[in-house]
């Protein structure tokens, strides 16, 4: 039906960036199962998929109750040896049963929450963007944060950021614009997904969470989960870099001050920028939309270009006080 | 100039599953601990008096459902060298191939319940306990760690326990533990799966048997490769039991140790610890990649396996 999930994005709690091997050993939550490091075009390392049980309900924007029973896929993984993510998603399916199986049922199909009952796509579509977790809904951020937790946790890192920052959440759902075998026309009158055409919308909201609704051209493809964690990457990378700036105190502080404040984006952040850089070829025309609107890149390179003109500037006001020239 | 296609890969960035061979069916012969070698030869003959017809049952109704009758049939016994050790391979193991010939049995492979605990530096038990993803109680929502009693797996919610209950206030009324996927009415199962002493941690029974079972259906790996292949071998046998391999192929010819499915033949005694290998089981989550492997491979030869590996076990209860 859907597939629904939560990004957590943060800066790895070490004074450097960290080299291969460490990515390996600190992504290495599960014994006997190796770590994945891809190094082109940037050194990107995932950890081996988590699975939690979760038997809730989901968030329904009528606030019907559905209740779901299943697994949470989850997996940790670390970017340019620098950003840390977590990330959760389930696949939402109809119960093909009115009671809660044996459990080993559900572990057959990892990642899958089963609801029973009637459901409604648009309902939990908008529940889930637009709600999140209530209370006792089901809470995927939760799940992601503590396999963040665990990474960050590991004793090979020094917990010495260089600079502060904060973790963003992306919460993200994606329909099908195909329809479902064996639907009926007219079961769901002007709110089923099949009606739409291929689209993305990227909602920033308050405390840094952004909702991003996709509805696919093709079938639920897993690329979809790897398309939401570049966009969360990338989202977080801009915000940090705004935050940066804005601190500075461009105007303000001292020309030496804001080159200090500055200094950190240059070191840790700048190289890694590099949208779409692992994702099949069938999200490319999301990005492209979304560096349409809002422009993504177009905002980066103005903030760099920032950047680099603050810490240019200052290095002409230090040669002439040098008397330089 | 036509568009060029650009193919680019990265070793580490791919996961590699080695699959395993596969019988269709592996019978577990028995299961022999200290006490039944202590009862003498008589009581292991018995034993497989009992086993035999079973076992040819078995070994019929693959034939029947095979195309061709060609069914694989790979035959395996156990013994415990982990809680107690006994006697030396050198005594016993003929000891066990005579008493299996007079009843017309054939041990394809013989095993040291060890290995199911660590074999050849690799952690199998280990491997498993990590594995396992907690049957969540109705109104888990992933907001909180799954509860967990450290060495402790249910197959539901515990009765919540009192505490120290202070001098003033009263006694919490005792609430019942409750089934997860209960039929109105509970079933509630609480397994120990280790427990640790000055010497370390010592494995229960039912996780031993829960990883032997993995093995036999061939679903465990380490690192994409499988932890355990059977060593091939015979007479005459070490005296040290750690000079033995984990799993000995005594029969050369026999079909693979692993199969889609197993049957094992047990004393009615090891009921309990059959039910909690099932709780087990249900809740170890084995790698989807191996999973698709097996699937797809059952698939085309035509014997479509279920879904869920606790489906794909089956026993025959013997009187005592």
């Amino acid at each position: 039906m859907l597939l629904m999930g939560e990004v957590r994005t943060g800066l790895l709690q070490n004074s450097g960036e960290i080299p291969e091997s460490l990515c390996q050993a600190v992504l290495g939550l599960l014994s006997g199962e190796r770590v994945r490091v891809s190094r082109r075009p940037i050194m990107y390392a995932v950890s081996p998929d988590q699975l939690t049980g979760v038997d809730c309900r989901l968030a329904s924007a009528s606030r019907a109750r559905v209740r779901g029973v299943g697994t949470v896929l989850s997996r940790a993984s670390v970017t340019g040896g620098r950003v840390l993510q977590g990330s959760s998603h389930i696949r939402v399916v109809r119960a093909g049963s009115d009671h809660r199986l044996s459990w080993s049922h559900y572990l057959a199909r990892p990642g899958v929450v089963e609801v029973f009952g009637k459901v409604r796509v648009p309902d939990l579509v908008e529940g889930f963007a637009e709600s999140g977790a209530w209370n006792d809904c089901l809470d995927l951020g939760s799940v992601s944060e503590r396999f963040m937790d665990a990474v960050q946790g590991s004793p090979l890192l020094d917990r010495k950021a260089p600079f502060k920052s904060a973790r963003t959440r992306l919460r993200w759902v994606a329909v099908s614009a195909e329809r479902e075998p064996g639907h009926e026309p007219g079961h769901e009158p002007g709110h089923e997904p099949g009606q739409e055409g291929p689209g993305i919308r990227f909602v920033l909201g308050r405390d840094r969470v952004r909702t991003l609704r996709l509805v696919l051209p093709g079938g639920l493809t897993p690329g979809v989960v790897d398309f939401c964690e570049d966009l969360a990457l990338h989202d977080w990378l801009l915000t940090t870099l705004q935050v940066i700036f804005e601190r500075a105190g461009v105007g303000t502080a001292t020309r030496a001050e804001v080159t200090a404040r500055l200094a950190p984006a240059v070191d840790h952040l700048l190289h890694l920028w590099m949208p779409a850089a692992r994702l099949d070829d069938e999200f490319t025309p999301f990005w492209e939309r979304l560096e349409r609107r809002p422009g993504f890149s177009r905002q980066w390179l103005s903030l760099v270009a920032r950047v680099r003109d603050q810490i240019a500037v200052n290095t002409l006001a230090l040669l002439r006080e040098a008397g330089g020239w | 100039m036509t568009p060029a296609q650009a193919v680019f890969g990265e070793v580490e960035a791919e996961r590699r599953v080695a699959s395993a061979p596969l019988s269709h069916v592996s019978i577990e012969l028995g299961h022999l601990y200290m006490e039944d070698f202590q009862a003498g030869p008589d009581r292991l003959r018995e034993q497989f008096r009992q086993v035999a017809p079973w076992a040819e049952t078995m070994r019929r109704s693959w034939q029947a459902r095979v195309p061709g009758g060609r069914a694989r049939v790979s035959t395996c016994f156990l013994i415990d060298d982990y809680f107690s050790r006994f006697s030396t391979p050198a005594e016993l193991v003929p000891a066990v191939l005579e008493a299996a010939a007079e009843c017309d049995l054939t041990i394809d492979y013989l095993a040291r319940e060890s290995a199911c605990a660590e074999t050849d530096g690799v952690k199998l038990a280990r491997l498993v306990e990590d594995r396992l993803v907690t049957d969540p109680p109705a109104g888990t929502n992933g907001s909180r760690p799954p509860v967990t009693e450290t060495g402790w797996l249910c197959n539901g919610a515990r009765s919540p326990y009192g505490g120290a209950v202070q001098a003033m206030e009263s006694a919490r009324a005792w609430e019942p533990p409750a089934q997860n996927a209960k039929r109105r009415h509970s079933i509630f199962v609480d397994v120990e799966l280790w427990d640790s002493d000055s010497r370390g941690r010592t494995w229960s029974c039912p996780f031993l048997a829960a990883v032997w079972q993995l093995l036999r259906l061939g679903l465990i790996r380490n690192d994409g490769e499988l932890p355990v292949r059977p060593v091939p071998g015979g007479p005459p046998f070490p005296s040290d039991w750690e000079e033995l391999p984990a799993i000995v192929q005594l029969n050369p010819a026999a079909a693979p140790f692993s199969a889609y499915s197993t049957m094992s033949v047990l004393s009615s005694r090891f009921l309990p610890v059959e039910l909690a290998v099932r709780t087990i089981l249900s809740q170890v989550f084995v790698d989807a990649e191996v999973l698709r492997q097996v699937a797809g491979r059952s698939a085309g030869e035509g014997v479509p396996l279920p879904d869920e590996l606790v489906d794909r076990i089956s026993y025959v209860f013997l009187g005592a």
